[in-house]
């Protein structure tokens, strides 16, 4: 038994070594705001760099992340063609309150529901605001949990890098 | 009635040993290629004694929960364990779960027509009333179900979920066997004219049975048990329609005879009917939800309480409140019965007009009320036990409501104020005594000094016609004040300081400094100082959690 | 893809057919077994209580008069004393035409067993207590009820009883729970008896005026649960023991009022038939 997993927990750091840039998974089922079901493989951005913001409508630090990056996001899509793609974990208790809240705040994100939260799971988020940042290729290069206010600087600072085609 | 744990080990050796294959060499040279991710959290305590607070020595002096999830994927496939160890469990978690081992494994393949999980599995059917598994680490509760689930769509737009297993209990495994089936069909991808239509319908329905032995409940008649039902079944229907911005959903459930330790063993039919509708255009937003629950808990165990085994999950319909003095008395959901009824609107002030000044302003204003049911009772253990009128209502549990605005003062200064009310009845905690009625007013201000410098203010007041007494020991009684102060250099590091404090008619000061360091998905938190004892509820579940007066630290990671 | 619809439809079919719904008449189970004895809970009621058992008919002309120095007896001793009226066969109890029928097979064996059948009328007897003269203590009721009853109410009971019965359902159906504490030790073998009583049944009833039309008869025996003889408790008989044992019984609400039925048991040595306590209980 001790072998085994000795064994495992072996070669399981030595695959971490490897496994660098893991991808998003592609198969997670998702659901639009308008009820629709979806594979997180629709997370997709020609090539060029995506955000992943998980957040909850009751999640004060995420709601301050995903309005202070509302005012900027017209100019950084233009710049860096970057697309936030805010991923939603509220359970039933408000889930059905996601798509008021989305257009009462103004955001023109796309926005999904994980209700399951297999996503979550998937992309081993523990807490909100947990935010990833991908590449055109669709590896996880960058994530970050929690937000204050102003390190959306921080963000984009990356994401202009990643539109460049520098490494992070 | 829970099995021993000892059963967990066969199956587990054999998924370390598939894991293991994966991973071994062949992963390295990229033939089978795949990825590890996972992550990691490490939560301790150290709580001194604090007899105003309430708060006990513990004996191991040290208390720590820790787990780390561990996921394989490649591909289609995917696999997956967690270890989880409570050596010994922290203030508040069931002591059930002393000790450690690998509490969740699981492989699954799935494409995007299909898909089958073996082992450990989280699923919920439309909005969870018949049947919802899963978990909240803070929460210390888990109820994922052990077995087999496959999903199909025979079509685009027809969803099968079909599921069997049993509920993990702590370290062991519910004996009820749970079953269900959930259909969900979107009518704009099956009916092509309708392909672009503006208005989205989307139905469900689902099923879901549990089987348990037989056992000995005793009625109260002497020289009688109760003739049990072994299979329970509870079925639902669901709607969810949208146009444009208007957006309406619906379910409603019923389960069959379910004589439980929660309703006292009757055999009266369970039901809900939760709807909510909400409209919603840039800048604008309304919501109302409502909610009817009548002897509704569901069970895999039909003996056990508290917070465990539960297959089905009725929301809390009142806001889920952040601020301390607001979310002071949470309201979890009486599956037992309630009538509940939630309002919520947000509006944004446009820039450049009166109230909206230069930045505009956020108006966000939340309202609800959940009262009992009008019921009558007709029998106990063994009868229908009580009846109800559809829309009669009882006595008050809750009401709220918050005025929330949220303004931007320059670039640098953003305001927010709130003024809240909320009424408690104690019964929905168990214990008898008046309605609690309080205020709240709350300011939050956030200081942006530079781009690396951000301070918070909070200061928070609460008024309650309650007083502390000592006989019923609610130490939340009386009129409260607190501030908050939060240092943050950069996104890294964070320092914050609280207090509050029982100015009158309560008893109580609770201060707390913390300190955090975040780097990239790696989160340190160390904490120092009294935690209050009180009911910690997320998303309708609640748990008591106890004083405790010393260190606390949290370590989480993501890889 | 038809197929599929088939097996899924199928596969539902299955799962909703397999929820249980349990009728009320079908909720509760017996699970004791009738007449096995378990170890109880002490008997908080240590009352020593007398068991009056008179024997009476409706066309015996003083019979009346025995029931008002019964019923001057009953408010005298309050719950201490337990009286049961009980019809044996003789011609004294043949019904009145259209009457219901008081009389009992079980009624004409205990008439039989302490000698009282066709003897005098009214006739009974305390707790079956025996004269000095080794002779069952049968006297005339009309008078006298207070001297045979006292010395059993003021002696301290050797054993506790105490009986509860509830209704399972609206057919009759009833459970009976008689437990006993030993407040001495006892070495003799003790049986329990259960009847069922009625009260209110109006029948005429002949007096020394005359036929009394809608006579009101109390405390009728309408059937014994047990043997007539009881059953026997199953003791170590040890003080401070403690026993109960649970019957079921159906009660005939064809033919009788079960809202004025009671139960009445009481513990009696096997073989001499001394009762040493009794007591009685509504049905629930």
């Amino acid at each position: 038994m001790k072998k085994i997993i000795l064994t495992f927990a072996a070669t399981l750091l030595f695959g971490f070594a490897m496994a660098q840039n893991a991808k998003i998974p592609e198969n997670i089922t998702l659901k639009t705001l308008d009820g629709k079901t979806v594979e997180s493989s629709i997370i997709q951005n020609d090539g060029k760099p995506i955000i992943i913001s998980f957040w909850a409508t009751w999640c004060k630090p995420c709601n301050r992340e995903l309005n202070a990056i509302k005012e900027v996001y017209d100019e950084w899509r233009e710049e860096t063609g970057v697309k936030l793609v805010a991923i939603s974990i509220d359970d039933a208790r408000s889930a059905s309150r996601v798509k008021p809240h989305v257009d009462g705040n103004e955001w023109e994100y796309e926005v999904y529901l994980d209700q399951n939260q297999e996503f979550k799971r998937a992309m081993n988020v523990i807490n909100v605001p947990h935010t990833f940042l991908i590449n055109g290729k669709g590896e996880i290069v960058w994530q970050h949990t929690s937000y204050v206010d102003g390190s959306e600087e921080e963000l984009f600072e990356l994401v202009r890098k990643l539109a460049n085609g520098e490494e992070i | 009635m829970i099995k021993q744990r000892s059963n967990l080990r066969t199956p587990f050796v054999l998924c370390v040993a598939i894991l293991a294959c994966f991973s071994t060499p062949t992963f390295a040279q990229g033939i089978l290629g795949g990825h590890v991710t996972g992550n990691i959290q490490l939560d301790g305590q150290i709580s001194r004694r604090d007899t105003i607070i309430g708060s006990n020595d513990v004996p191991e002096k040290l208390l720590t929960n820790a787990r780390a999830d561990i996921l394989y994927t490649n591909g289609d496939f995917s696999a997956g364990l967690r270890y989880e160890a409570y050596l010994n469990p922290m203030l508040g978690f069931n002591n059930q779960y002393k000790g450690q081992g690998i509490a969740n494994y699981f492989v699954s393949y799935k494409t995007q027509d299909f898909a089958i999980t073996a082992g450990h599995y989280y699923e919920q059917f439309g909005n969870g009333l018949t049947l919802r598994a899963y978990e909240d680490r803070y929460l210390g509760l888990d109820n994922a179900l052990f077995g087999l689930n496959v999903m199909y769509r025979p079509w685009k737009g027809v969803t099968f979920k079909g599921l069997i297993g049993r509920q993990r209990v702590y370290w062991g495994m519910g004996e009820g066997i749970v079953r269900g089936l959930d259909g969900e069909l979107n009518l704009n991808e099956i009916v092509k004219p309708w392909e672009e239509s503006r208005t989205r319908i989307t139905l469900g329905g689902s099923f879901v049975s549990k089987y348990e032995d037989d056992e000995t409940i005793l009625s109260e008649i002497s020289g009688y048990k109760l003739n049990l039902p072994k299979n329970i079944g509870a079925g639902s229907v669901r709607l969810d329609l949208s146009h444009g911005g208007f957006g309406l959903q619906a379910e409603y459930a019923l389960k069959g005879q379910d004589p439980n330790i929660m309703n006292n063993y009757i055999y009266r039919t369970g039901q809900a009917l939760w709807l909510s509708a909400s409209y919603s255009q840039k800048g604008l937003s309304a919501n109302i939800q409502a909610k009817r629950v009548d002897n509704m808990g569901f069970k895999s165990v039909r003996s056990q309480t508290g917070e465990m085994l539960y297959i089905n999950y009725i929301p809390a319909i009142t806001k889920q409140h952040t601020y301390a003095f607001l979310s002071m008395y949470p309201y979890a959901t009486q599956s037992a019965g309630e009538m509940g009824l939630q309002g919520d609107f947000m509006y944004k002030f446009k820039k450049e007009t009166l109230l909206g000044g230069k930045y505009g302003t956020d108006l966000h204003i939340n309202a609800s009320l959940i009262r009992g049911l009008d019921s009558t009772i007709v029998g106990g253990r063994g009868t229908e036990g009580y009846t109800s009128t559809f829309f009669g209502t009882g006595d008050l549990y809750y009401g709220d409501l918050s005025i929330e605005l949220a303004k931007k003062l320059s670039n640098k200064l953003k305001l927010t104020t709130t003024y809240g009310y909320v009424a408690f009845n104690p019964i929905v905690e168990g214990h008898a005594g008046d309605i609690h009625h309080n205020h709240v007013v709350i300011g939050d201000l956030t200081w942006k000094i530079n781009k690396k410098n951000v301070i918070r203010f909070e200061a928070e007041w609460m008024g309650s016609d309650s007083h502390y007494d000592a006989d019923i020991d609610d130490k939340r009684c009386g009129d409260w004040i607190m501030g908050l102060v939060e240092y943050n250099f950069t996104s890294a590091w964070f320092v914050s300081l609280s207090d509050q404090y029982a100015y009158h008619d309560g008893i109580g000061n609770y201060y707390n400094i913390s300190v955090g360091y975040t780097k990239g998905a790696t989160r340190l938190q160390l904490g120092y100082g009294k935690q209050r004892e009180g009911i910690i509820c997320i998303g309708g579940v609640c748990r008591q959690v106890p004083a405790s007066n010393g260190l606390t630290f949290s370590l989480t990671t993501s890889f | 893809m038809k197929k599929a619809i088939l097996s899924i439809l199928a596969i539902s079919a299955l799962v909703f057919s397999s929820c249980d719904r349990i009728e009320n008449e079908n909720r509760l189970i017996f699970s004791g077994a009738v007449g096995e004895w378990y170890d109880g809970s002490p008997v908080e009621d240590h009352t020593h209580r007398a068991l009056l058992e008179k024997y009476t008919g409706v066309r015996c002309v003083n019979c009346p008069n025995a029931d008002i120095e019964i019923s001057n007896a009953l408010q005298h001793f309050g719950h201490s004393l337990i009286a049961v009226s009980i019809h044996d066969s003789c011609t004294f109890t043949r019904p009145y035409e259209g009457d219901p029928d008081m009389r009992t097979p079980d009624g004409n064996e205990l008439s039989h067993f302490f000698g009282v059948f066709n003897g005098d009328y009214p006739n009974a007897l305390v707790s079956r207590t025996k004269k000095t003269t080794g002779e069952w203590d049968l006297f005339t009721p009309t008078a006298g009820v207070d001297s045979h009853v006292e010395p059993i109410v003021n002696a301290p009971a050797t054993i506790a009883l105490d009986v509860t019965a509830q209704a399972v359902d609206n057919d009759g159906n009833i459970t009976i729970k008689a437990s006993i504490e030993f407040l001495e030790s006892c070495s003799d073998t003790l049986a329990l008896t259960l009847f069922v009583m009625e009260d209110g049944i109006i029948a005429s009833q002949l007096s020394k005026e005359g036929k009394i039309n809608g006579y009101v008869h109390n405390h009728i025996l309408r059937d014994i649960i047990t043997d007539w003889q009881g059953t026997e408790i199953k003791a170590d008989g040890n003080a401070g023991e403690c026993r109960y044992a649970i019957f079921q019984y159906k009660i005939d609400t064809t033919l009788w009022n079960p809202e004025n039925c009671h139960i009445v048991a009481f513990v009696s040595n096997k073989n001499t038939m001394l009762v040493l306590n009794a007591a009685e209980c509504s049905i629930e």
